[in-house]
């Protein structure tokens, strides 16, 4: 319970830093937040109005009251470029941005960890070269140098799949939608998994050979445990949270990831409204996008850690102690 | 070291990006229409060049091509009339005197050559295969540039620039970029790994927090909104990359200290009453180093690919040429719909290679460091044929 709680800590701290570097990356800037916004011809008056109306009259102090209450209540303000509540344009954005990195980390890890036990087990095979290649390509090539290539081949030169957007415009009804949806976001998602399963893959694979050469892994291939159960219950097992810990380490990577995808497929995603924000000047809207994606990050460290400890017994025993 | 083919590309890339625009005759700025193919992609294409003619001379041109896209003829006529000698027959140009400044696309040059305003003139000015000529008759300087769809050994990118000039001046964005950020962000998070090591406590607690919460947050949005606020240039890119990846180092300096700092030589230098600034710097940072040189190599590849990641955003000086910013282009401006695969390529590939060279010289060092490693794990890929 100890160690849980820990890791709770430690996620609410990372969520104050979060909350305080965006709170100040904002008011860190030359000039005032206003400029972007207020034509110069406005009247003195017309401007301090606009300063009124996002709070920016007030003390430091008193906004950022403020700002932590607009943040943690999940209203995020008004946005500067069009004046409606941010989490207004924002909620139909969030499982869009879900429903992209979801499947795609799910499949590639479960692709990366199938074949990189496959390659640790037959060295020198296809798999193993595969495994070798993909991992290569996943640390050296630029995301979007091979989703723009991705979708010149099955976008363009064999239009199998949509050059853009989330939906068909306009979006079919019912059942249809779903499909559309789904034919609109495989190539995203196929993309992230080509090129996210090659690091994983290597890892386990550097792990698992690491694994098999243990002496309780000959001790159990000794009492003559099927050779299935040796590589799952225990080689596998014993790297397992390892395992997760690059998987904790790799998250904020596949966040980031999300703008990339996003811009070059077009999704209306949390990534690509960021952009747009940032591009617009638009501190508010930008700010809370990053924070939710901050916020998903956060999620997705605090699951891992949480299977970490159901993983891994020496923490389990200790916490149970405790 | 000697002879691996990775610092032999890397010396090859380093000598293309010095020398090379000098020694190709690279030419900035825009050449030819935009998105001209590469020249040896498409033969029944024309080329872009320019026909010269003074007085009285007759220019001959063998022509086996479909129609140019563009035709300007310009120069000075003095007296007697520009004729243009076609298979299907002759167009006199121009034939009053004066200074001539004419484009296929203008209509009263349409008009004044019969054609409906509509039409395309460059195709009946080109008609068929065959020898034409360009024939001043009369004294004058006259020049007809004809523009076609082929450029250079790589093509052009939307707005008409020689896609292989805006490859060679990427190659020393990229590297600049991609060196002097991981250097900036070695000596940081080797000045905190060391002090976080070496002196211990609640110093070493703080930093070490804070390297746990900067590695759980996503980078690339901060980066971004860095990048929108303090602007887009260079070196605030290479600042703004250099703060964000030092941990790390940090993490990888600080073990090492860790285990040194009460080794008996660091002990035997308390001892004498060394200071603790000398013993971090003089002692402690050069048994580091080592250490540090490969953890530089194979930090390379990630700067250089967040900066290209940041410039495919557009959040790239757009008067620098970068790899990143000429994909950002390529994706903005319609490569696709132009097929124009010519300007997606080297760009991209030239990111891939410069990062795999990196990540070979970098495990190279690390080996050499350290030569457990060459054994077990292999991060890169291996290929088949060497050593």
């Amino acid at each position: 319970m100890i160690t849980l709680l820990k890791r709770l800590l430690g996620s609410a701290a990372v969520l104050v830093v979060v909350l305080v570097l965006n709170f100040f990356l904002f008011r860190i800037m030359p000039g005032d937040p206003l400029t972007g916004i207020v034509d110069p011809r406005f009247s003195p008056e017309a401007k301090q109005q606009l300063a009124a109306q996002w709070g920016l009259d007030r003390p430091i102090s008193e906004q950022f009251v403020v700002y932590i209450r607009e943040m943690l209540s999940f209203r995020f303000g008004l946005s500067m470029m069009t004046g409606v509540p941010v989490w207004d344009e924002l909620k139909n954005r969030v499982p869009n941005t879900v429903a992209l990195l979801l499947p795609a980390l799910v499949l590639s890890s479960a692709l990366g960890l199938w074949l990189g036990v496959k390659a640790a087990l037959r060295r020198g095979s296809i798999i193993e070269r595969v495994v070798l290649l993909s991992g290569a390509i996943s640390f050296s090539f630029p995301s979007f140098f091979v989703q723009l290539l991705l979708l010149m081949c099955f976008a363009y030169l064999w239009p199998i799949f949509p050059l853009r957007g989330t939906t068909s415009i306009p979006p079919p009804a019912g059942i249809a939608y779903l499909f559309d949806y789904i034919w609109h976001m495989a190539l995203p998602v196929f993309s992230l998994v080509i090129l996210g399963f090659g690091g994983f893959a290597l890892y386990i694979r550097n792990m698992m050979v690491k694994a098999m050469g243990e002496d309780y892994v000959l001790m159990a291939r000794a009492r003559g445990l099927p050779y299935s159960r040796v590589v799952w219950n225990h080689a596998f097992r014993g790297i397992l949270p390892p395992v997760l810990t690059i998987l904790l380490l790799s998250l904020p990577g596949v966040v980031s990831g999300a703008v990339i995808t996003e811009t070059v497929f077009s999704l209306n995603g949390v990534g690509r409204f960021l952009l747009e924000a940032t591009n617009s000047h638009d501190y508010p809207a930008a700010g809370a996008a990053f924070f939710l994606l901050a916020l998903l990050t956060v999620a997705c460290n605090l699951g891992a850690d949480i299977m970490y400890v159901l993983v891994d017994p020496r923490v389990r025993r200790e916490s149970s102690r405790g | 070291m000697k002879r691996r083919l990775s610092t032999i590309c890397l010396a090859l890339l380093i000598i293309l990006a010095i020398a090379g625009p000098k020694w190709l005759g690279l030419q900035d700025g825009v050449q030819a229409p935009a998105y001209s193919k590469p020249y040896w992609l498409d033969s029944t294409v024309a080329g872009s060049f320019t026909l010269d003619a003074r007085d009285g001379e007759e220019v001959p041109l063998s022509w086996s091509y479909a129609p140019p896209l563009r035709v300007t003829i310009t120069g000075r006529l003095d007296e007697g009339f520009v004729r243009w000698r076609t298979p299907d027959g002759d167009f006199i140009l121009a034939d009053t005197p004066g200074e001539l400044d004419l484009d296929a696309r203008d209509i009263p040059f349409k008009r004044a050559m019969g054609i409906s305003p509509f039409g395309n003139m460059a195709s009946v000015l080109f008609p068929a295969d065959g020898e034409y000529k360009l024939d001043l008759v009369g004294r004058g300087d006259v020049s007809m540039k004809v523009e076609g769809g082929r450029w250079g050994v790589l093509g052009t990118d939307h707005r008409g620039r020689d896609v292989a000039t805006l490859f060679v001046r990427g190659i020393r964005v990229s590297l600049l970029v991609g060196i002097t950020a991981t250097l900036i962000a070695t000596l940081l998070g080797m000045s905190l790994g060391l002090l976080s090591g070496y002196v211990g406590g609640l110093t070493d607690t703080l930093i070490m927090r804070f390297v746990d919460v900067l590695l759980s947050i996503p980078t690339l949005p901060i980066l971004m909104v860095l990048a929108g606020i303090w602007g887009k240039g260079l070196w605030n890119l290479v600042f703004i990359l250099s703060i964000f990846s030092w941990m790390g180092t940090a993490r990888t300096v600080r073990a090492m200290t860790l285990s040194l700092r009460d080794a008996p030589w660091v002990e035997g230098l308390r001892a004498i009453g060394a200071r603790r600034h000398y013993i971090i710097f003089r002692h402690l940072a050069p048994e580091a180093l080592p250490l540090l040189l490969a953890n530089v190599a194979l930090g390379v590849p990630g700067a250089i690919l967040a900066e290209a990641g940041l410039s495919f955003l557009g959040l790239s000086d757009p008067r620098v040429p970068s790899w990143g910013r000429a994909l950002h282009e390529a994706h903005t401006y319609g490569a696709f719909t132009n097929g124009a695969w010519w300007t997606i390529l080297p760009a991209g590939l030239g990111i891939s290679m410069i990062c795999l060279i990196f990540m070979d010289i970098g495990r190279k060092l690390e080996e050499q460091v350290d030569p457990r490693l060459s054994a077990a794990t292999a991060l890169t890929f291996q290929r088949e044929g060497e050593e």
